[in-house]
């Protein structure tokens, strides 16, 4: 009788913890902030959005708003939300954007923007703020019919501008409703004044464009320039290698602490037996 | 009486922090827990130096901690009391070490305040049109048409917020527009995110810099129209 209850009060308390345990990660799930670009040995799959090591990096989701903050705007857009993963080999990071799109269209595209040094940006295209000295942002856009990715600038309104020197590559693959583009850049690179500079371990600054290039029974595209689906600012992080000093130092410290036991012990019964 | 002293010791330290920790907050802010740390600290050296004043206060106070600790002729619980005493005490301590020492992967935290002080030229005006039934429908009018993509009905919920973080504001909340002057909501209609000084994150707002699409006269109408809608009055100066 007694065994049984203490057996039931048992499994209730392990399906309350699960229960708890199942609930927070959910949540934690869903409330992507950060895109975290894995560390891979070898072998990154820089210009292929199928590859399989793609399934074991870790995604974020973001939502997507239609782009109302400047005009002209646009009060509907395609694309709810943007999936990210990253992976990255010390060398070159790969970021991949996976929507779902019910037509593949030429005008498709997609873009990513990062701030560039230490200066604040505002999301829309680095525009000036009123109190606050902001700086440029780095723009990698990728159109459907054009096949490559843009490495681009932008401080205000009406100044973007494709760089001089192109860093980004890129590739779009549509399958089954889906787009997944890859953007691939080395980490670093040798413009920090243009180019937004990736240091493994450091949080960056990130946001999502998309466009949807179908057209309307007219003939005109739905969506493009600034009438497209954006986020404001997220997070980016190249993580970087493993870390195992802490468990070193906490190793030291039990060894410590143990020590000092030991020795305190011994002398109180020295103490008590004399 | 043996064991007196570390017993009330023990007992005005847990009174001592049950206080710092629950009561005080009742009358005050919660202090920080390194405050905390360093009242607790103080106590236990005032209960040390009491104890050990004398010879026979201090052979109160540490005999049972140090019978405790050499174990001799301990049998069943207290053996078992003290072996975890001695296995925990490591770990614990390792564990300080470990959550002190390993970097942490979360992004920055982030302070923004969410209603800074507007500049000095928006201060004190107030609302220059007549509060009749027809300009709070005017107002409205303008707020469905240019506000509502992101602060849908007054609520924060329109079908454009999704993707903006900060989200929109939510005006039916009594700690939105019911706590501000209608000259600082003016401020922010008109400036917009990009206004804000930078404890307001300006970067992150997607709140539009109506001044160059709307006369001062409509944002004055929608202000009218949003507290209307929304249920909420405008703080004064009492």
């Amino acid at each position: 009788m007694n065994r049984s209850r203490a057996w039931r009060v048992s499994v209730v308390a392990g399906v309350a913890l699960s229960a708890v345990i199942l609930a927070s990660v959910a949540g934690w799930a869903q409330e992507s902030v950060a895109v975290r670009a894995a560390l891979v040995k070898d072998n990154l799959p820089a210009e292929d959005p199928t590859a399989a090591a793609w399934s074991s990096a870790p995604v974020s989701e973001f939502p997507l708003s239609p782009q109302v903050h400047w005009a002209p705007r646009i009060q509907e857009v395609t694309v709810k939300s943007v999936k990210v993963r990253g992976l990255h080999d010390g060398q070159q990071v790969s970021i991949l954007l996976e929507w779902a799109d019910p037509s593949e269209d030429p005008d498709d595209a997609a873009a990513l923007e990062f701030m560039v040094g230490d200066k604040k940006a505002h999301f829309a295209h680095g525009q000036p703020m009123g109190q606050v000295e902001g700086g440029p942002v780095n723009i990698w856009f990728w159109k459907n019919k054009d096949a490559k990715v843009l490495d681009m600038n932008a401080k205000g309104f009406g100044t973007l501008k494709a760089q001089d020197q192109q860093d980004v590559k890129g590739k779009g693959v549509y399958q089954n409703g889906t787009w997944k583009v890859i953007f691939t850049r080395s980490l670093s690179t040798p413009d920090a004044e243009d180019d937004a500079q990736i240091k493994p371990g450091d949080f960056i600054n990130i946001a999502f464009a998309i466009w949807d290039g179908k057209r309307d029974a007219s003939g005109d595209l739905k969506e493009k320039g600034s009438q497209k689906a954006v986020s404001s600012w997220w997070y980016f992080r190249a993580e970087p290698p493993p870390d195992y000093s802490g468990y070193l130092y906490a190793a030291l410290a039990v060894g410590l602490a143990a020590g000092f036991q030991f020795v305190v012990i011994r002398k109180l019964k020295k103490g008590s037996s004399s | 009486m043996k064991g007196g002293v570390l017993l009330k010791g023990a007992i005005l330290t847990v009174g001592i922090y049950l206080f710092l920790k629950l009561a005080l907050p009742l009358f005050t802010a919660p202090l920080p827990a390194s405050l905390i740390f360093i009242y607790l600290a103080l106590t236990v050296t005032g209960i040390v130096i009491f104890a050990t004043l004398s010879g026979q206060s201090t052979e109160a106070f540490f005999g049972p901690i140090s019978r405790f600790l050499s174990g001799e002729g301990q049998t069943g619980a207290m053996k078992t009391a003290r072996l975890l005493v001695l296995v925990l005490f490591p770990l614990l301590v390792g564990w300080q070490t470990y959550s002190s020492t390993a970097p942490s992967d979360q992004p920055p935290a982030e302070n923004r305040t969410i209603h800074p002080a507007p500049p000095g030229e928006f201060v004190g005006l107030s609302n220059p049109i007549p509060n009749t039934p027809e300009n709070v429908m005017a107002g409205k009018g303008l707020f469905a048409a240019f506000c509502s993509p992101c602060h849908g009905n007054f609520d924060g919920k329109g079908p454009a917020a999704r993707g903006f973080s900060p989200p929109p504001a939510n005006f039916v909340d009594p700690g939105t527009i019911a706590q501000l002057q209608e000259s600082y909501v003016f401020w922010r209609i008109k400036n917009g995110g990009v206004g804000l000084p930078i404890e307001g994150m300006p970067w992150k707002s997607a709140m539009p810099r109506w001044e160059v699409e709307l006369k001062d006269e409509q944002i004055w109408k929608i202000i009218m129209g949003e507290y209307d809608g929304a249920h909420q009055k405008p703080r004064t100066w009492e």
